[in-house]
């Protein structure tokens, strides 16, 4: 049965990956590159033998734990990355949970993330070559420490998956759990700096983990090299206890699903009216500005879009704060050239719904237009607070004309550049209801390709307003920024209004093809 | 809701269509996905006040032909006009005259299921008060008001095919074109449906049902067509192309790969 349910899950696998050639050459890429990571910490935990051991315990500890807490967190926020061999789908087979429970502990620990992780728990145990004691007792506690990651693990899930059964709770959870994770690049940064006096306390920060469940098991090693027998005794009480305590929770979560399966739908929302639908015109092109505004009120993948933009203005006032203020200087600038291609993904999550506006017959211009309207009302406001708030902080009043022209410019330019190429080109996204972080199936090279290529021939035709900008900037002449202010509004307006014309056009000839594709991309 | 009350609030086509202009003539329709033949040579005419059923094994090309009829996927070869109007030139005018209910694609479903029929109307062209007002009749019609807040994604399957039916009626199409609409629908709402789209056919509307059900089409469609491997095997009014027969066992006949055998020896367990 557990040999039965491996086969299985790497059947599942290797037919996952022979879908196209595009897949198979980003998995062998991606597995390079894993492969290189690997072997980058293997040597690492060689070196570390060589270092006192103090260091080499540490380093299991705090490592050991971030990986437990990786594997509990990861699939919580990645909901249905890896259900091929969810509870769910095998509830209707007569399997007794006991045999279950094994089953999935072993196919956990041999699927890509459970494989990495054993080898480089395995790997600690090179990091005590010169301690006899303790490289014998490294490959136990690394058993047990890998083992406490997957039960964790599978243990976290299987609780999470009755909680969250509920469609609102699971999206909100989807776009909130996401901002610490976005954040955790000025983190890092913060943390980088001040490691000096961080790493002062690393050996009490360690000692303090290695009592938890998370640092017990990878603490047993390090605590029999620095004479410590009692306390290595006690930690691998600890670490099993953890393991027998995550195994029974598991059981009995797993004996509960198996049996009354989650029900969703509980608790629909209601609401009153037609909403976005009263603001706006009773036209095509209003209806469709209706549609999406509904769209980036309710829809995650809208809003989750979005998350990225306070990112970028905590990291921008960080920056200032640490010493170099241009990265606030430019918030307003980079704020639109960031807003300005999230278009591009539109029509990708509509998905098959797209048929609605193919089989009403609504003219592409007005699709696109309706698209544009929802957009400009909501970035056209954010570009403007993230240009003048910053300059008026940083007492730079006169740039604010330059630096406005550039992000209308960029913005609009965007605008048209994007409706042409969401009529042109498809991206990979998350299907409605999918985590919006999630990604899908297929999001290859040549997506990120012409990605770029859209951002590339949007700064391209805003050459005009960012010279002007750049000069005003620069020179310090006003006259200049109002120029690029004006030459921004206006070109950046034709531009947007060609571009909406030119891709609804497109999307008048090629919408029969779009479907197919948007089709395709659902496996439908 | 009783049946007098239901017919009137369904929005009825103008009946003005020139005198033997068929509601669907399809003239020797091709499509293939890759080395796949769909649909193969298919000519198909749907007289104007019929209620013509398309039935066909699983993958036979009522899905295909349906979407190339409705202007949603591009034929290879052949002509579709609708009410006279060629579908693939004059995309415009053919897509106004007819209401679809495709199979297999999804709805805007964080929208309401008012906002969504509203949004069907509005993309029409209609204006505000005359989709409100159809709006509000179909969702009445359809049994669906209390949910006309809810959104659509937490629907049951059965008030999605629902407020789906809705969205193809809001413009009142003087075709209409459901593909499976009877799928995962209970029988009081099939039964619903049935009238309302019986109503529909007696106002001068043309409906075209695809189904599985040979029970349904045979008792609901005066006209119908098999389909089988992209071809038309047979068409006509019901009692012709079942001739004497019941749909069934006739649908049977022409398509074959009917087994007789009662399964595997251990599958009987006495």
């Amino acid at each position: 049965m557990v040999a039965h349910l491996l086969s299985l899950r790497f059947r599942l696998m290797l037919n996952g990956i022979r879908r196209s050639p595009m897949v198979l050459v980003s998995t062998i890429l991606g597995a390079l590159w894993g492969l290189f990571i690997l072997v980058g910490l293997i040597i690492g935990m060689v070196a570390l033998a060589f270092a006192e051991p103090q260091w080499a315990w540490i380093t299991a500890v705090l490592g050991g734990a971030l990986a437990v807490l990786g594997w509990v967190i990861v699939p919580v926020l990645f909901r249905g990355m890896d259900q091929s061999l969810s509870v769910e789908k095998l509830r209707t087979f007569p399997i007794p949970p006991q045999r279950l429970l094994v089953a999935l502990l072993v196919v956990g620990l041999l699927g890509v993330p459970g494989i990495v992780t054993a080898i480089v728990g395995l790997a600690t145990t090179l990091s005590w070559l010169r301690e006899p004691v303790a490289l014998i007792a490294a490959p136990f506690a690394a058993a047990l420490g890998v083992l406490i990651c997957i039960a964790a693990s599978r243990a976290f899930e299987s609780i999470g998956a009755a909680l969250a059964a509920g469609r609102r709770y699971r999206e909100v959870m989807g776009v909130i759990v996401f901002i610490p994770l976005i954040l955790l690049g000025p983190i890092i940064a913060l943390a980088g700096s001040s490691l000096s006096s961080i790493s002062g306390d690393l050996p009490r920060i360690a000692a303090i983990v290695s009592w938890t469940p998370l640092g017990a098991a990878w603490s047993i090693p390090g605590d029999l090299a620095l004479g410590r027998p009692l306390e290595a005794l006690a930690k691998a009480g600890i670490a099993l206890a953890t393991l027998a305590l995550l195994i029974l929770l598991w059981r009995r979560s797993l004996a509960t699903l198996l049996v009354s399966p989650p029900t969703a739908g509980s608790g629909a929302k209601r609401s009153k009216g037609l909403g976005p639908f009263n603001w706006y015109p009773a036209t095509p092109t209003g209806a469709v500005a209706a549609r999406t505004t509904v769209y980036w009120l309710r829809d995650p993948r809208y809003g989750g879009s979005l998350v990225v933009l306070p990112a970028l203005a905590i990291l921008a006032v960080f920056v200032a704060v640490t010493g170099s203020e241009w990265f606030l200087l430019l918030l307003g600038p980079i704020f639109a050239a960031t807003l300005a291609i999230t278009l591009c993904a539109e029509v990708s999550y509509d998905g098959t719904a797209f048929a609605s506006h193919l089989s009403t017959g609504v003219s592409g211009v007005a699709d696109r237009a309706g698209r544009v309207i929802t957009l400009g009302i909501i970035s056209v406001p954010l570009v403007t607070i993230a240009t003048v708030v910053p300059q008026i902080v940083l007492g730079r009043s006169a740039d604010i004309p330059a630096l406005l022209g550039i992000g209308y410019g960029l913005l609009l330019t965007g605008f048209g550049v994007s409706s042409v190429a969401s009529a042109r080109f498809l991206l990979p996204v998350p299907a409605a209801g999918e985590s919006p972080f999630k990604t899908p199936p297929g999001s290859s090279f040549t997506s990120q390709i012409s990605m770029l290529a859209t951002w590339a021939v949007v700064f391209a035709l805003s050459i005009p307003e960012l010279v002007l900008g750049a000069i005003s900037l620069i020179g310090g002449q006003m006259i200049f920024g109002v120029a690029a202010l004006v030459v921004g509004v206006v070109l950046g307006s034709v531009l947007m209004v060609v571009g909406i014309r030119a891709g609804g056009a497109l999307l008048d000839r090629r919408g029969p093809e779009l479907l197919t594709s948007l089709r395709r991309a659902r496996g439908a | 809701m009783t049946e007098e009350a239901a017919t009137p609030v369904v929005p009825a086509p103008a009946t003005s269509s020139p005198a033997g202009v068929p509601a669907l003539r399809i003239r020797g329709l091709r499509k293939s996905f890759g080395q796949k033949v769909a649909v193969d040579d298919l000519d198909l005419e749907v007289p104007a006040g019929s209620f013509y059923g398309l039935v066909g094994p699983n993958g036979a090309g009522k899905t295909t032909t349906l979407s190339m009829a409705t202007g949603l996927l591009r034929p290879d070869a052949g002509t579709i006009e609708v009410l006279g109007t060629d579908v693939w030139r004059d995309t415009v005018k053919a897509k106004s005259l007819v209401g679809v209910l495709s199979d297999g694609v999804a709805l805007f479903d964080r929208l309401t299921g008012e906002q969504l029929v509203t949004y069907h109307g509005l993309l029409n062209g209609m204006d505000r008060e005359t989709v409100a007002q159809r709006t509000n009749d179909l969702l009445e019609l359809l049994d669906l008001k209390s949910a006309g807040g809810t959104l659509v994604v937490d629907y049951s399957a059965g008030m999605t095919k629902k407020i789906a039916l809705a969205c193809a009626l809001v413009h009142a199409p003087r075709l209409l074109v459901l593909d499976e609409p009877f799928e995962s629908v209970d029988p009081v709402s099939a039964a619903n449906i049935r009238d309302i789209l019986a109503g529909y056919v007696r106002g001068g509307g043309t409906v075209i049902v695809s189904s599985h059900s040979m029970d349904l089409v045979q008792r609901m469609c005066d006209h119908v067509a098999v389909i089988g491997a992209g071809r038309l095997l047979a068409a006509g009014t019901t009692d012709e192309v079942r001739a004497g027969s019941t749909l069934e066992d006739r649908f049977v006949e022409l398509v074959g790969g009917r087994q007789h055998n009662e399964g595997p020896a251990w599958l009987r367990t006495s």
